[in-house]
Parts: structure tokens; C-alpha cells; sequence
């Protein structure tokens, strides 16, 4: 039997039910729109970071002490134990290949007030002079703060915070969360984010509104420095400079063994922390993994939402034979052999699934290229995954056509004619 | 069946012939339904079966349109055996040499007068083209020219039958098979399926008619009484005509 008019009859029966064909193809719809909004958005993030990692100097290290759960990024200053100590940065700044190392450390304000404007909720992050230098900013206008005294360093973002943008010579006032403790600071200085663009900026925290601030006199976390025995401040992160970026892996070697056998915050720090030592290349390592490990998950759900996709189809493929029992005998009785039979119902079956996949491909795309949009993400689409789709589809539509179309070819043809 | 037989010999060529055939369905016990039953139809006959209801007209219609196998016998079509074939060869020989009408018409409803009487075509891998030529000449046979884009359901009973009718002829067949063909019509549109029927076996085809009329069967040369599976009787009737046969159909 010719397979255009074979075509023709799947067809028309597909869409004599037009509600029932749309229900019946959601399962795969849902199924590989997920997988294609997800591969889009998993792409463009990786797209993403490939353009940030080209134009990247790389001989940062974020030092942390980060509880091990499975997949999370240890770099936001807010993140991880405070356990480094004065003693721990200072130590870590003489090792061997290392240029510079700055604690990180911070507190959360109430809210923080620029002349008659306030700004609720904002994160303050404590440091040492040395800071910009190691992360890559410059200072655009002004200085950087000196330790000791009552001086700020807020970021572009931050400056354009508040209403009256804040130009250096201001003053301004937050508010510690918790205590309530009011703090005044003149702003000395207005940095500019490093030129490290991109994903793993934000991931960093660095295009956010920051305001950094001496750790003497504005940090008050502090413990008894077991090696010293005196009191001292704690931070949750160091950011390390090294002079070779050559050498970058030799230095967190250095950096670690010094932190498991002789630092203070390996005695500070909680049981089942771990310190993590990571470089840029690896936390965007660590991201690819995460977004790898998410779009396993997703894909598995699609998985599942295509099988049940594919018993959907089935099931109205039965129906289908079903219903035309008598049909087939007739067909049958006029001379259709087994395989005109099986080819009707299978034909009807990978239509089905088609659809499905064309019409999930589409959704898919739009809701990635809706989602990247909304992120700020490059768009990225591989023409390879609607190849893929369409043979899931081809796939999903045999594997659930096969049994109801040999069954509808084994009708015996009197027994069909006889029916009702 | 070539075309140069010397038809209306005194034994023309037997299209069909059964020899002792049986059919018994297993029902907890063994029913023979069609009983030691041999019969034989020459090329161009129109023949008639009667017989009560349950005594095996059917069975022995499916049999020789090769929907079904005989238990034991012969059955030969065209002088071929068609007793031992597979599933699929059985359906090729109907789609080559057997043509069905049936009681309830049997059109597929999503197709057109046209795509039905096309159908048989199709399974035989005819050309399109062909297929709508061929389709659309026996429509306009059976005077439905007008009415070659409409849904079954959008004809009549009459006009459904005789849909069937162009479709049973359309692959050129050994044999019409037609089981109570005007079984679902009133008497008015039974007699036009009738002098249609009567029109295509004057035009050289062999007909088989399973009826429970007498008029209806009277239109044949020969009725074929079937009681409990078997014949019981074969009644000639002598001086058939070529009566209603306008001569259109050749
Ligand atoms: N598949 C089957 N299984 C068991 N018995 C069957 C089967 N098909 C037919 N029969 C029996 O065979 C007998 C003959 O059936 P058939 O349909 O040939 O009768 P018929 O002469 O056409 O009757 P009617 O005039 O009512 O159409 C009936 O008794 C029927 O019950
Ligand atoms: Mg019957």
C-alpha cells in the first residue's frame, strides 16, 4: 500500500479527533519541551561561560570552609564557616607563590541611609585595604579605605543605589541587623567591578551593590585564636592572589596542606565542613557539573514524561483499533494484507508522536529562549536537538504503535465484519 | 481467465468449485455447519442461494471469498486451489479476484464515495492516477457521478449500496459475492441494486447472491437451495434473458 495514501487515512482519522489527538500527545509535548528548554538554557549558560573564561585572568583562589553538600558553590562571601582567622590570612599571604591574600568576611545592615534616602537589607562585606588589588578592581574615583578608621568603598552598583548617587566625600550611615547599632562611615572611594563579565560575576556576587568596609573597626566576629591564644577576627573566606598563574595549582596545594595541618581553622572549623580551595576555572568546573547534574534530572523527568507519552499514544491506538474493528475487516475482506493493516496504525502512532515532538520542540524553544532572555543569557540553539527530537518522536510513536497495530493485523476478518 | 474463452460453451469454464467441503466450528463439541457441500459456478453465471437461516450460506459465501478455510475439501478459484493458502496470500486473492457486497454496505466512513471505490486499488498498488480513473468510472456507472466527494454518511442506503457495488467490481473480479445485498433497503431501492446487479452480470460477471427472497432470487439463472450445510437442491430457471441489461455497462 502506498505510504502517501496510508498517510492520508492516519491522517484523517488523527484529526476526525482533534481533542482526543491534542490530549493524547501532551505526555510527549511535555516531555520534550522540557528537554529542550532545558538543553537551550544549559547551553546558553555554558556558552556563557566559555566567553567569560576566554577573556579571564584566572590567578584568584577563593579559600572556604563549606559544608559538603552535593553541588554547591562555595564563593559567596556569606556562604561558609567563619573560622579563618587574622593569624590564617596573614600566614597564608607568606606562602610561597602567593601575591597577596585578603579576608572576606561581612555583616547584614538593616538598612543603610544616604542623606535622606535608605536602602533596606544590604549586605555589608568587610575586608583589608589589599582587597581590590586581589579581586581585580580598580578604584575610579577617590581611594581605597584605610584600616582603623571610619571609611567605605562602595561599588558603581551600590553608588547608584541611592537616589542622590553617592560621589566620595559622603557620608553614610547603616544600620547593624541584629543589634540595631547605628554606624556612621565617609565614603573614600568608588570601585569598579573586575573585568571578569558574565555568569560567573554574578555567581561571585561581584555586579551586585557593594559596599566593603575596613574589618577593624566594623567587624565584630571574633574567637580565641587556638595557636595564639589571644582573641581574634574570624572570616568565612580569604581570596588569595598568586604571582603565576603557571603555578596556580602548586599554590592551592601550599594553601591546602596549610589549612588542614596548621591553621587555626582547622581546629575552628565544625566536624563535617571541608575547606575547599578553588580557583576560578573550577568553580565554573563545579557549574558546568551543576548544571550538568540538573539536566540529567530534567532529562529523566522528560524520560518519564515521554514513556508515559508513549502508553498515552497506545492506549488511544487501542481505543482506535477498537473502535474500528469492523473497519479493518472490511479492509481486510477488499484485500488489505497484515502489513497494510499494521502500517494504517503505526503510521497513525509516529504521526502522534511527531506532533508531539514538533510541537513540544517549539514550545521548548520558546520557553528557553524566553528564560535565557530574562537571565541575560546569549541565546544558544543546536539545530542537532530537533534531529533528536524529531527521531524521539519517530521512536516514541513506534514504540507505542507497534502492539495495537499487530493486533489490529491479526483480526480475524469475519469476526470484524460480524462486529458491531 | 483470459478473455478469449469461448464463453456460453455447454460446460463453460468453472470460475469457482467447491469439492466436499466441511466447516465445523468447535463449540465444546464439533457443529459441522458446512456438511460434504460441493458446488461449481461458470464463468458469467449469476446464481442464487437460498436456505434457511443458520444453514450455512454465509460460511459458504466466506469460504469462497477466501476469508475463511475450509476444515477439509477443496475450494478452487480460477482452477487454484485456495484451501492451503497463508493468511496473506488469502487476502491477495481477494483483493485480485473476489468482490464483496455486503448486507450493511461496509464503506469506511472517513473515506469518499470515491476513496472507497478506489480502496481495493490501493492494497493492490495501483497508481494513483489509475485508481481515481478507474474509481471514477464505475461512480458514474452505478449514477453516482454527482456524488463522488460525499461521506457515506451523507448518502442513502440505495446510494451507499451501490457505492459497494463499484467497489466490489473496481479490481476487475472473478467473482461478485454479494450477502443479502438489499437486506437493509426497501423493496424500491432493493430493486434498484437488483437491475444493477442484473446490469453487471449481463456485462460478463460471474455473481453470487445469498437471499431470503424468492423475487430477489428469481433474478438469478439458478438457485442453489442449501439445507444444513449442504445443497439439497439446484432449480434451472430456464429461458433466463438478457432482459434489463442496457447495454451501458459494456
Ligand atoms: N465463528 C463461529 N463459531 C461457531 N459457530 C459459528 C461461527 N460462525 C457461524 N457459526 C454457526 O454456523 C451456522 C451457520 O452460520 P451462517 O452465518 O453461515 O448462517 P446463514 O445461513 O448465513 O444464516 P443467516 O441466513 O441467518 O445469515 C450457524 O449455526 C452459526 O451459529
Ligand atoms: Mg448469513
Amino acid at each position: 500500500m502506498d505510504v502517501i495514501e496510508a498517510l492520508r487515512m492516519s491522517w484523517r482519522s488523527i484529526t476526525d479527533h482533534k481533542l482526543r489527538s491534542a490530549l493524547t500527545t501532551l505526555g510527549v509535548i511535555i516531555g520534550v519541551a522540557a528537554v529542550i528548554a532545558f538543553v537551550t538554557l544549559g547551553a546558553s549558560l555554558q556558552a556563557d561561560i566559555v566567553q567569560t573564561l576566554a577573556g579571564d585572568t584566572t590567578d584568584v583562589m577563593y579559600v572556604s570552609a563549606e559544608s559538603q553538600t552535593e553541588g554547591e558553590i562555595g564563593v559567596l562571601p556569606s556562604r561558609g564557616q567563619a573560622v579563618f582567622t587574622d593569624r590564617d590570612v596573614d600566614r597564608i599571604r607568606r606562602i610561597d607563590g602567593v601575591e597577596n591574600a585578603v579576608p572576606v568576611g561581612g555583616f547584614a545592615t538593616a538598612g543603610v541611609a544616604h542623606g535622606d534616602d535608605t536602602v533596606g537589607r544590604q549586605f555589608v562585606t568587610v575586608t583589608t585595604p589589599g582587597y581590590f588589588g586581589v579581586n581585580d578592581q580598580t578604584i575610579v574615583a577617590g581611594r581605597t579605605f584605610r584600616s582603623g578608621q571610619r571609611e567605605v568603598v562602595v561599588n558603581q552598583q551600590a553608588a547608584r543605589m541611592f537616589r542622590g548617587n553617592v560621589s566620595v566625600g559622603d557620608e553614610i550611615t547603616f544600620t547593624r541587623a541584629g543589634s540595631g547599632e547605628e554606624l556612621n562611615a565617609t565614603v573614600v572611594g568608588i570601585a569598579k567591578s573586575p573585568d571578569r563579565s558574565g555568569r560567573v560575576q554574578s555567581l561571585v556576587g561581584d555586579d551586585r551593590p557593594a559596599i566593603y568596609a575596613p574589618a577593624d573597626p566594623y567587624y565584630e566576629r571574633t574567637v580565641i585564636a587556638p595557636s595564639t591564644r589571644s582573641e581574634q577576627r574570624v572570616y568565612a573566606q580569604v581570596l588569595v592572589r598568586v604571582d603565576d598563574v603557571e603555578r596556580i595549582e602548586a599554590v592551592q596545594g601550599r594553601v591546602y596542606s596549610y589549612l588542614t595541618q596548621r591553621s587555626d581553622a582547622r581546629v575552628l572549623k565544625a566536624q563535617g565542613n571541608q575547606f575547599e580551595v578553588l580557583t576560578h576555572e573550577q568553580i565554573v568546573d563545579q557549574i558546568e557539573r551543576i548544571s550538568a547534574t540538573f539536566t540529567a534530572y530534567i532529562t529523566g523527568v522528560a524520560v518519564i514524561s515521554l514513556v508515559v507519552g508513549a502508553i498515552g499514544i497506545a492506549n488511544i491506538i487501542l481505543v482506535s483499533v477498537t473502535e474500528r474493528t469492523r473497519e479493518i475487516g472490511v479492509m481486510k475482506a477488499i484485500g488489505a494484507r497484515r502489513r497494510d493493516i499494521i502500517q494504517l496504525f503505526l503510521l497513525e502512532a509516529i504521526l502522534l508522536g511527531l506532533l508531539g515532538s514538533a510541537i513540544g520542540s517549539v514550545v521548548g524553544l520558546a520557553s528557553g529562549a524566553l528564560a535565557t532572555a530574562v537571565i541575560g543569557l546569549p541565546l544558544e540553539v543546536r539545530p542537532i536537538w530537533f534531529v533528536v527530537a524529531v527521531v524521539v518522536g519517530l521512536l516514541v510513536g513506534i514504540a507505542s504503535g507497534l502492539y495495537p497495530a499487530w493486533s489490529a493485523a491479526r483480526t480475524d476478518p469475519i469476526e470484524a465484519l460480524r462486529h458491531e | 481467465m483470459g478473455d478469449g474463452t469461448p464463453s456460453e460453451d455447454a460446460r463453460a469454464e468453472a470460475v469457482v468449485s467447491l469439492t466436499g467441503v466441511y466447516k465445523v466450528y468447535e463449540l465444546g463439541q464439533p457443529v459441522p455447519v458446512l456438511d460434504d457441500l460441493s458446488l461449481t459456478l461458470a464463468e458469467g453465471s449469476y446464481t442464487a442461494i437460498m436456505g434457511p437461516s443458520g444453514s450455512g450460506k454465509s460460511t459458504l459465501l466466506n469460504l469462497i471469498g477466501c476469508l475463511d478455510a475450509p476444515t477439509a475439501g477443496i475450494v478452487e478459484i480460477d482452477g487454484r486451489d485456495v484451501t492451503t493458502l497463508s493468511e496473506d496470500e488469502r487476502a491477495t486473492v481477494r483483493g485480485e479476484k473476489i468482490g464483496f457486497v455486503f448486507q450493511t454496505f461496509n464503506l469506511l466512513p472517513r473515506l469518499s464515495s470515491l476513496e472507497n471505490v478506489a480502496l481495493p486499488l490501493v492494497f493492490r498498488g495501483v497508481a494513483r492516477e489509475e485508481r481515481r480513473d478507474r474509481a471514477a468510472e464505475l461512480l458514474e456507472r452505478v449514477g453516482l457521478e454527482d456524488r463522488m466527494d460525499h461521506r457515506p454518511t451523507e448518502l442513502s442506503g440505495g446510494q451507499r449500496q451501490r457505492v459497494a457495488v463499484a467497489r466490489a467490481l473496481v479490481n476487475r473480479p472473478t467473482i461478485v459475492l454479494a450477502d443479502e445485498p438489499t437486506g437493509s433497503l426497501d423493496s424500491e431501492t432493493s430493486g434498484q441494486i437488483l437491475d444493477l446487479l442484473d446490469r453487471v452480470h449481463a456485462a460478463g460477471n460471474t455473481v453470487l447472491l445469498v437471499t431470503h427472497e424468492r423475487t430477489v432470487a428469481e433474478r438469478a439463472e439458478r438457485i442453489v437451495h442449501v439445507l444444513d450445510g449442504t445443497v439439497e437442491s439446484v432449480e434451472e430457471l430456464g429461458g433466463r434473458r438478457t432482459a434489463s441489461a442496457n447495454d451501458r455497462w459494456t
